[in-house]
C-alpha cells in the first residue's frame, strides 16, 4: 500500500534509519514471466542516495558481461530520487540506466528525464523499478498504487508519442502520468527516445529502442499516496534561494525575432516559459506555441539549445568565457540563461570584461533561417520519438556538408528528391523513412549515424573535409572539419571545441572531451564544464597540466552523479558558490545529516561502479577510450589548434591518478574500491584479472597516436595544394 | 498591470461573483450559472503563464499536512502533457455551498467561517463519507479525500483560502510566476482588449 501518512514511512520496518523522502520500494517487473515483486529502497540508502547511484549498483549486481542492448537479459533500471515530489526545486527529475542501443559500441549507459511521471510513481509508493525480460507481444504496464499490471498494448502499438499519451489518458484518466515510446522505438531505431511529458525524453541512450526490444510501449502510473519531506522550513528556504527564482509574472510573449544574438531572424511567434517537472522554482524551457507540424497541423514545442540550431545554422552558437569560468559577482545559473531570465550584470566586478568576453563562433553556412522547417523537424523528433541531437547536430549537418562537398551526387537517399537540407519535403521523407525503417536508407540510418556512416564508407562519409568552415576568431580563416560531427561513443559533438557549440577555449574543450571519453555517451547533459574565473589564467597557461582544471573535471563528473541521484538538474546545479546546496537538498528531503564530503564520496563510489561495469562488461581500457576521443581532439578548434599527443596523455594520467586508477590500464586499484566501500567489487575484479598492479615510477611511453583518417586527408590535401602551387 | 482572471467569471466587489460551470467540467452542472465568493484564480497567460510546476499543489499539501500528494492538496492543476498549457482547478467558494449543504455533520465537520463565508473542514469531526465531494458541482471535484491505510480515517480536504494563515493562501505566495491570485484582485476585460503593457 502507498504511504498515506508520515507514520507509514517512519514505521516501515525496513526504514531502520528513519529516513524521510523515500517511498521505500523498488518494483521489479519481469516481462518474460509476468512476475512482479518489490525490493526495499532502504537496503541502498542513504549510502547510494537515489537515482543513478542506485541504478549503477543494481546494474553491477544483476547484469553481467555479454549482454547487448536488445537482449532479453538487458535491464532498464529507473529511479527517482529522495527530493522527487518533495517540492525541492528540480527534484521532479529521474534517472535510468541500461545497455544503450544508441551507444557505439553498445555499452551500459545512463540518462535523466523530466515530466510528472517520477513524482506520480512516488505517490504510488515506488522509488523506481527494474524492467527485465521481454514480452512476447506488445504490452504496457499500468501502475496504480499497489496494483501493477502488464497489459496488452495492441491498441497502442503503432501510435505516435502524443497519440499514445492521449490514448492512455482517455483509457485511464488524466491523473495517470505516462512514459511512452513512439514508432521509432517499436522499430528498434537506435536513436529512439522514451518520452514523458513536456517534450522531456530519455534522449541519448537509445532507451526507446531498448523498450521496443522488450515489446514495451508504455508505462502509466497513478498514485494516491504522499511524499513526506523531513524539513519543510529548509525546503521552503531552498525554494526561495536556489538560483534566486524571479517570483514574478512570466507572460506569454508575442515575438517577432527568433534566434540567438547575432543570428536572429524575422518570424512572428508566441513564446511562454515552462518548468520541466514538479516542484521546480525556475521556468527554463521555452514553449514555442502553435508551430507547424509534419502533418500540416500545429503544436506547441519545447525549444532547448539544440532546437535553436535546427532553425538556422549559418554560424555556430556563441559562448562567453564566463559561461564556463564565472566570477562570483556575475554567476548566472544556466536555467536563467535558457529561460531568458538574466540578472543584471554587475559591472563592479573587476573581472567583468574578461569574463563576459564573447567567443565568436565559427561560420558554417549549413542552412538558412527557416522557422517552419525547424519546427517540423522538431515535431517529427518529438512525435515519432527520436533524439533531436543526433538529427540536428549530426544527421542534418552531415547531409548539408556532404551535399556541399558533392559526396551525395547521384543518390536520392531513398527520397525521390535531391538531398538538400533546406528542402523540407526531402527532410520529411528522409526522416519518416528513418523512423519507420522504410527502404534501404531508412533502415540504414535507423541504425544511427555512426553505424550508418561505417556501412556507407567511413573514409569518404566521415573523414572527408568540409571546406565551408570559417573561424571568426581568426578573422575568417578557413578551417578544416570532417563532414561527420561524431563526438565519441556514437553520439554527436557537444561543446567539444569543434562543430556544434564548438567555439570554446582549449581548457574547456579538453575537459569536455575527457568527460566524454570517460563516459559512454554525450556526457554534456549533466557534465557541462564549470570552473571559476580565478583559475582561468592558470588553465589557459598550461591546459594539460593545470591542477585546478583536473580538479574541475573531477568535480564536474562527481556533480553529475549527485545531480542524477539527489535529483537535481544541469540547469540548477551545481552552484559554484553554494557547494553545500545538494547536501542541503538531501538533508531537507530525508532528514539524514548529509555533508558535502559524504555526498562527494557517494558520487565517487557511483563513478567507480560505473567504471567497473565498463571494465567488466565492455572491456574498457585506457587505450580504447583514448582511441575513441583522439579523432575529435585532432580536428582544429576555432584557433586552428589541436591536442598534443604527449601532453594529452599526461593530462589523462593526471585525471586517472586523481581518481585512483592505474595510468597504464585505466583500471581502479583495489585500494580505490575498498576506500569507497566496494571491497566486493574489488574481489570480483580480481577474480576476473581486472585489478591493476601499481606501475613502476618513471617516464611513460604513450606509443603512437591512433590513426585519424581526417588528419591524413587534410595532410594529403595540403600536400596536393603545395604541389600544385610548386608546379 | 491589470490581472485578468482566466476562468471566465465576472467579479463584482471584493467577495462576490457570478460564474458559469465550465463545459470541461463534464459534470451535470456544466453550463449552470452560480454565484461564487472570493477564490483562487489563474490569471490570463497574457499576465503570467502557468509553468506546470505544480508548486501550488505541493505547497498546499506541505502547509496543511506536511506532506505532498494529490489527495492532500486543496488545489489541483489539470496538466496537459502535450500542449503544456495547464489549467488550475480551485474551489470557487460557491455562494450556495452545495458541499456544506450535503455534509451530514454540518457545522461540525463542514463549517462556514462567520467572517469570510469560506467553507472549511474541521477534520476532527469529518467522518470521510465523501458526500461533500460528490456534491461539488465541478468535475473533477474540488474537494479531495485525504487517505489513510485505515479507511475509517479518511478526511475531506477543501480549499479554505489558508484560513488563519497570516500570509494568506500559500499557493499564491509560492507560485514562482505569480500566475495565481484571488478573484477579488483580478479584472475581466472585454473581448479583444489585452492587458496593459501589451
Amino acid at each position: 500500500m502507498p504511504n498515506y501518512t508520515k507514520k507509514d514511512i517512519l514505521e516501515n520496518p525496513a526504514n531502520t534509519r528513519g529516513l524521510y523522502g523515500y517511498s521505500g520500494r523498488i518494483a521489479r517487473i519481469d516481462l518474460t514471466t509476468g512476475e512482479i515483486s518489490t525490493l526495499d529502497t532502504y537496503r541502498y540508502v542513504p549510502e547510494y542516495v537515489g537515482g543513478r547511484m542506485i541504478v549503477n549498483r543494481i546494474f553491477w549486481d544483476e547484469v553481467g558481461p555479454g549482454v547487448g542492448a536488445f537482449d532479453e537479459a538487458n535491464k532498464f533500471i529507473y529511479m527517482n530520487g529522495p527530493t522527487t515530489g518533495t517540492g525541492i526545486p528540480a527534484g521532479g527529475r529521474s534517472a535510468a540506466g541500461a545497455v544503450g542501443a544508441a551507444v557505439d559500441p553498445e555499452q551500459f549507459t545512463w540518462g535523466n528525464i523530466g515530466g510528472w511521471f517520477a513524482t506520480e510513481l512516488k505517490y504510488a509508493g515506488y522509488d523506481g523499478f527494474i524492467i527485465q525480460g521481454r514480452a512476447e507481444r506488445p504490452v504496457h504496464i499500468r501502475i496504480e498504487d499497489d496494483d501493477i499490471q502488464i497489459l496488452p498494448a495492441d491498441d497502442l502499438w503503432g501510435l505516435r508519442v502524443h497519440d499514445a499519451q492521449r490514448a492512455l489518458e482517455e483509457k485511464y484518466g488524466r491523473e495517470f502520468k505516462s512514459m511512452v515510446i513512439g514508432p521509432a522505438g517499436e522499430k528498434l531505431v537506435r536513436l529512439a527516445t522514451v518520452t514523458s511529458a513536456n517534450d522531456c525524453v530519455f534522449g541519448k541512450g537509445g532507451f526507446g529502442a531498448v523498450w521496443g526490444s522488450k515489446k514495451l510501449k508504455a508505462i502509466t502510473v497513478h498514485g494516491t499516496g504522499v511524499v513526506v519531506p523531513a524539513d519543510i522550513d529548509k525546503l521552503l528556504y531552498l525554494r526561495l534561494h536556489m538560483n534566486n527564482p524571479s517570483m514574478r509574472p512570466s507572460p506569454v510573449l508575442h515575438l517577432e525575432k527568433f534566434g540567438v544574438p547575432g543570428a536572429e531572424f524575422d518570424v512572428k511567434y508566441d513564446r511562454g516559459n515552462v518548468a520541466c517537472s514538479p516542484g521546480c522554482n525556475q521556468r527554463c524551457n521555452a514553449l514555442m506555441m502553435n508551430g507547424p507540424t509534419a502533418d500540416g497541423g500545429s503544436a506547441n514545442h519545447i525549444e532547448k539549445c539544440v532546437s535553436t540550431s535546427t532553425y538556422n545554422w549559418q554560424t555556430d552558437l556563441p559562448a562567453t568565457v564566463g559561461q564556463f569560468w564565472p566570477t562570483e559577482k556575475n554567476y548566472c545559473a544556466p536555467c536563467k540563461l535558457l529561460g531568458r531570465d538574466f540578472p543584471e550584470p554587475d559591472f563592479s566586478d573587476p573581472d567583468f570584461e574578461a569574463q563576459a568576453k564573447p567567443i565568436r563562433p565559427d561560420v558554417y553556412n549549413l542552412w538558412k533561417p527557416d522557422y517552419e522547417r525547424g519546427t517540423v523537424i522538431n515535431d517529427i523528433c518529438n512525435d515519432y520519438g527520436i533524439d533531436k541531437w543526433e538529427i540536428d547536430v549530426w544527421l542534418l549537418t552531415w547531409l548539408a556538408m556532404c551535399a556541399k562537398e558533392g559526396l551525395l551526387e547521384g543518390s536520392d537517399l531513398g527520397t525521390g528528391r535531391t538531398p538538400d537540407v533546406e528542402d523540407l519535403e526531402f527532410l520529411k521523407t528522409f526522416l519518416l523513412n528513418l523512423v519507420e525503417r522504410r527502404g534501404y536508407y531508412g533502415d540504414l540510418f535507423a541504425e544511427g549515424m555512426a553505424r550508418a556512416i561505417r556501412k556507407l564508407g567511413y573514409e569518404k562519409f566521415s573523414e572527408s573535409i568540409y571546406h565551408g568552415r570559417y573561424s571568426a576568431e581568426l578573422d575568417g580563416q578557413r578551417l578544416d572539419i570532417p563532414v561527420s560531427l561524431h563526438g565519441g561513443w556514437g553520439q554527436s559533438v557537444h561543446w567539444q571545441g569543434r562543430g556544434y557549440e564548438g567555439s570554446v577555449e582549449k581548457p574547456t574543450w579538453l575537459a569536455a572531451n575527457i568527460n566524454r571519453m570517460l563516459s559512454t555517451r554525450d556526457a554534456n547533459t549533466v557534465e557541462h564544464f564549470h570552473s571559476k574565473f580565478e583559475y582561468h589564467e592558470e588553465a589557459m597557461a598550461d591546459p594539460y597540466h593545470s591542477p585546478h582544471l583536473i580538479e574541475a573535471i573531477i568535480n564536474v563528473q562527481n556533480n553529475a552523479e549527485i545531480k542524477d541521484s539527489v535529483m537535481s538538474c544541469e540547469w540548477q546545479s551545481p552552484h559554484p558558490w553554494w557547494p553545500e546546496m545538494e547536501a542541503e537538498m538531501f538533508t531537507a528531503a530525508t532528514g539524514y545529516a548529509m555533508t558535502p564530503e559524504e555526498l562527494t564520496r557517494a558520487a565517487e563510489r557511483s563513478k567507480l561502479l560505473f567504471r567497473a561495469i565498463l571494465i567488466r562488461n565492455h572491456g574498457r581500457t585506457r587505450r580504447r577510450e583514448i582511441e575513441e576521443i583522439w579523432r575529435v581532439v585532432s580536428i582544429p578548434d576555432s584557433w586552428n589548434e589541436t591536442a598534443d599527443w604527449q601532453q594529452f596523455n599526461e593530462m589523462v594520467d593526471l585525471v586517472y591518478e586523481a581518481r585512483g586508477w592505474d595510468p597504464a590500464t585505466g583500471w581502479p586499484y583495489r585500494e580505490t574500491y575498498e576506500a569507497h566501500g566496494l571491497a566486493d567489487v574489488a574481489d570480483r575484479m580480481e577474480s576476473l584479472g581486472l585489478l591493476p598492479e601499481r606501475p613502476k615510477p618513471g617516464p611513460r611511453d604513450y606509443g603512437e597516436p591512433p590513426r585519424v583518417l581526417f588528419v591524413e586527408n587534410c595532410r594529403k590535401e595540403r600536400q596536393a595544394r603545395a604541389g600544385l602551387s610548386n608546379e | 498591470m491589470t490581472k485578468v482572471a482566466r476562468d471566465g467569471y465576472t467579479f463584482y466587489g471584493k467577495q462576490k461573483g457570478v460564474g458559469t460551470v465550465p463545459e470541461e467540467s463534464r459534470g451535470s452542472a456544466a453550463g449552470q450559472e452560480f454565484s461564487c465568493g472570493d477564490h483562487i484564480v489563474q490569471y490570463s497567460p497574457e499576465y503570467s503563464f502557468c509553468t506546470g510546476c505544480v508548486s501550488c499543489t505541493i505547497v498546499c499539501g506541505l502547509s496543511h499536512e506536511g506532506v505532498t500528494g494529490r489527495s492532500n492538496s486543496r488545489i489541483q492543476v489539470d496538466l496537459d502533457a502535450r500542449s503544456m498549457v495547464h489549467t488550475v482547478l480551485a474551489c470557487q467558494q460557491c455562494a450556495d455551498r452545495p458541499c456544506y449543504e450535503a455534509c451530514p455533520k454540518k457545522d461540525s465537520a463542514m463549517c462556514v467561517d462567520p467572517e469570510t463565508g469560506v467553507v472549511y473542514v474541521d477534520e476532527e469531526n469529518c467522518i470521510g463519507c465523501g458526500k461533500c465531494m460528490r456534491a461539488c458541482r465541478f468535475t473533477p471535484s474540488r474537494i479531495s479525500m485525504k487517505r489513510d491505510r485505515d479507511r475509517k480515517k479518511w478526511k475531506a480536504v477543501k480549499c479554505d483560502l489558508c484560513r488563519g494563515n497570516p500570509d494568506g493562501p500559500q499557493c499564491i505566495r509560492w507560485c514562482p510566476v505569480q500566475c495565481l491570485g484571488l478573484s477579488s484582485g483580478s479584472v475581466l476585460l472585454p473581448d479583444g482588449v489585452r492587458p496593459e503593457g501589451r
